[in-house]
């Protein structure tokens, strides 16, 4: 029978994260909370909704309080017709596992049910809103989690998100010869044409015409 | 000598697909890296932007040509999350089944595109004929031998064929035998074992650390998957274990430890088919018409805005996750926004890193350890 961790276990350790968490950060107006997955198994992850100046004082309390040692993605977004004070948003998800070095020719055979405290695997998300305007920034977590940096890369290369402090940051999906503030995941950007959403208006792409139809030559 | 940068890429065996390794060498002894990815770049999260939340899983059938399963399988779960979505028990072992079916198929490809990167060149035809009876059973569940479409929001597009639990079967206890035939040809063969041992050492933290996670973490010495740790699906039920190898060194796993972590894995694969087929609710020879309720619950089409979807799913590779927001355009029917990790993505640069301090002749097989996937890395 395959190991797990069971949903006592998740409960309890979401419940501990979010007690710690709010203990140390709620003065400063940080917000966390565990939610429940809607689907499948339903288990717990904490939620984490802060601004961008508290951002690496959580980053590192997680690491260094909470064992969390892995960081997943980095995903902007662009609200164009959001409110002022969430025209993009910044999501970052988090994981913590019991994972540690071992001797030579050792391995650890972690048993699921058997895992307490803060060995108990959890996941993180941290939502931070940013306000509307041209130059969304929030400082980098290259430094805290090695895994965050081809991440806040691509979130900048497709998105447009500026990430203070990262060092070497650079185009790593789209061509490095991308124009200036060309970034393609942001709303002003249509696929293939401006207001034509080619699936419902010509989903059979009779319609399409060459750029250059018209052009005398 | 003098220092110089060599290129390595787009076009070159290692590469096993389009991009570009950047190698400063001294000598032989290669002292920089630099990785370039995006050659086919497709722009997958923008088009699924406006695509409706059905239509989006071809598109992430195609992120990975050799495990399209399991990438469908991600996204379906997100997208689950997100619209509220249950799933039924025979459709979650259905759904294993493929899945497991579909990694024995992905690390055989992997094998054996490792195998002419060695200097053996039998493995990949031995590799290419067992994986060939595994898109068999995929392509009965599917209808085509690469990109299936097979899972659906809240459940399968097919139950199970008539017969194909037996087929399955007699594939998998076969495939047993051969999985110990390559072994013996590999673990007896000098040059696997030079080539492999001792050659791209990687320590469980670090490698967590840098965000690689999957088969190369439990060829480290710790046993995590997804599968238990961030438990979904039917894995609490069916029998089977991690794969673990023990690392060769304090410095961590090797490129052996690696190849052996992913035997081990196709065997557990393995057992956990022989289980599902025995447990499966309603019996393994019993076909549910398409759309029963036995397979397949109605999901709900329109996710509202704010509403957030979100998975962590043991793909071949590694860990993918998909994270999903509701409330895009047609009223809600597409997603707002759509975000992939890619554990190779994140893993390519990790690996560029691995491997200063050994020799140029050493790239080919560091690199092939980690099975890169350049359609999932680049999106």
């Amino acid at each position: 029978m395959g190991t797990t961790v069971t949903i006592e276990q998740n409960a309890e350790a979401a419940k501990a994260c979010v007690e710690s968490l709010n203990s140390r950060f709620s003065d400063a107006g940080v917000t966390a909370e565990a939610v429940a997955q809607t689907s499948g198994k339903k288990h717990e992850f904490v939620r984490i909704i802060c601004s961008p100046s508290q951002l690496r004082a959580i980053a590192k309390f997680l690491k260094l309080e909470m064992g969390v040692n892995h960081c997943a993605m980095v995903t902007g977004t662009h609200f164009p017709e959001g409110s002022a004070d969430r025209g993009w948003e910044v999501a970052y998800h988090l994981n913590r596992w019991p994972i540690a070095n071992v001797e030579a020719h050792t391995m650890t055979v972690l048993k699921g049910e058997e895992l307490k405290g803060d060995d108990i695997p959890m996941g993180f998300e941290i939502f931070i809103p940013l306000p509307a305007g041209d130059s969304p920034s929030v400082p980098t977590i290259q430094d805290i989690w090695e895994g965050a940096d081809w991440n806040e890369k691509e979130t900048w290369d497709l998105v447009g998100i500026d990430f203070e402090g990262h060092v070497n940051m650079h185009r790593v999906l789209n061509p490095h010869d991308s124009p200036v503030g060309f970034h393609p995941l942001q709303r002003q950007h249509k696929i293939r044409y401006h207001d034509f959403n080619e699936m419902y208006d010509d989903p059979q792409g009779f319609g399409r015409k060459p750029i250059d139809e018209g052009r005398v030559k | 000598m003098a220092e110089m940068w060599i290129t390595m890429g787009p076009q070159h065996p290692m590469t096993h697909g389009l991009w570009t390794l950047r190698v400063k060498i001294d000598g032989e002894t290669v002292t920089d890296t630099e990785a370039e990815l995006g050659y086919i770049h497709r722009g997958v999260e923008k088009i699924c932007e406006a695509r409706d939340f059905t239509q989006i899983t071809p598109y992430c059938d195609r992120l990975c040509y050799v495990s399209a399963m399991t990438w469908a399988h991600s996204y379906v779960m997100a997208a689950e999350d997100l619209l509220e979505a249950e799933v039924p028990e025979r459709a979650e072992y259905i759904r294993l089944m493929a899945a497991e079916v579909q990694r024995l198929a992905s690390h055989l490809m992997w094998l054996g595109a490792f195998g002419p990167d060695i200097g053996n060149l039998t493995l990949m035809t031995w590799c290419l004929r067992d994986r060939e009876m595994f898109l068999d059973l995929l392509q009965e569940l599917g209808g085509s031998r690469m990109h299936y479409n097979y899972p659906r929001i809240g459940g399968v597009k097919r139950d199970l064929p008539i017969g194909w639990a037996n087929r399955l079967k007699a594939k998998v206890k076969l495939f047993e035998n051969r999985i110990n035939e390559y072994e013996m040809l590999l673990d007896e063969s000098t040059i696997w074992l030079v080539r492999l041992q001792g050659v791209g050492y990687a320590t469980a933290e670090d490698q967590l650390d840098a965000g690689v996670t999957g088969p190369n973490i439990r060829a480290a010495g710790v046993n995590t998957d997804t599968r238990w740790t961030n438990p979904y699906s039917v894995y609490d039920q069916v029998d089977w274990e991690p794969a673990v190898e023990k690392p060769t060194s304090v410095k961590g796993a090797d490129c052996y430890d690696r190849y052996r972590v992913r035997m081990e894995e196709m065997r557990q694969s393995c057992r956990m088919l022989l289980d599902a087929i025995e447990k499966i609710p309603g019996g393994a020879n019993t076909h549910y018409q398409p759309g029963d309720e036995m397979i397949l619950t109605k999901a709900p089409t329109r996710a509202p805005e704010g509403a957030t979807g979100f998975s962590t799913y043991e793909c071949t590779r590694g860990v993918s996750n998909f994270y999903i927001q509701g409330g895009g355009d047609s009223r809600g029917k597409n997603p707002y926004r759509l975000s992939i990790r890619s554990p190779i993505f994140i893993t390519i640069p990790y690996v560029a890193k691995t491997m200063i301090g050994y020799k140029v002749a050493d790239i080919p097989a560091i690199m092939g350890s980690f099975d890169p996937c350049i359609g999932e890395s680049d999106r």
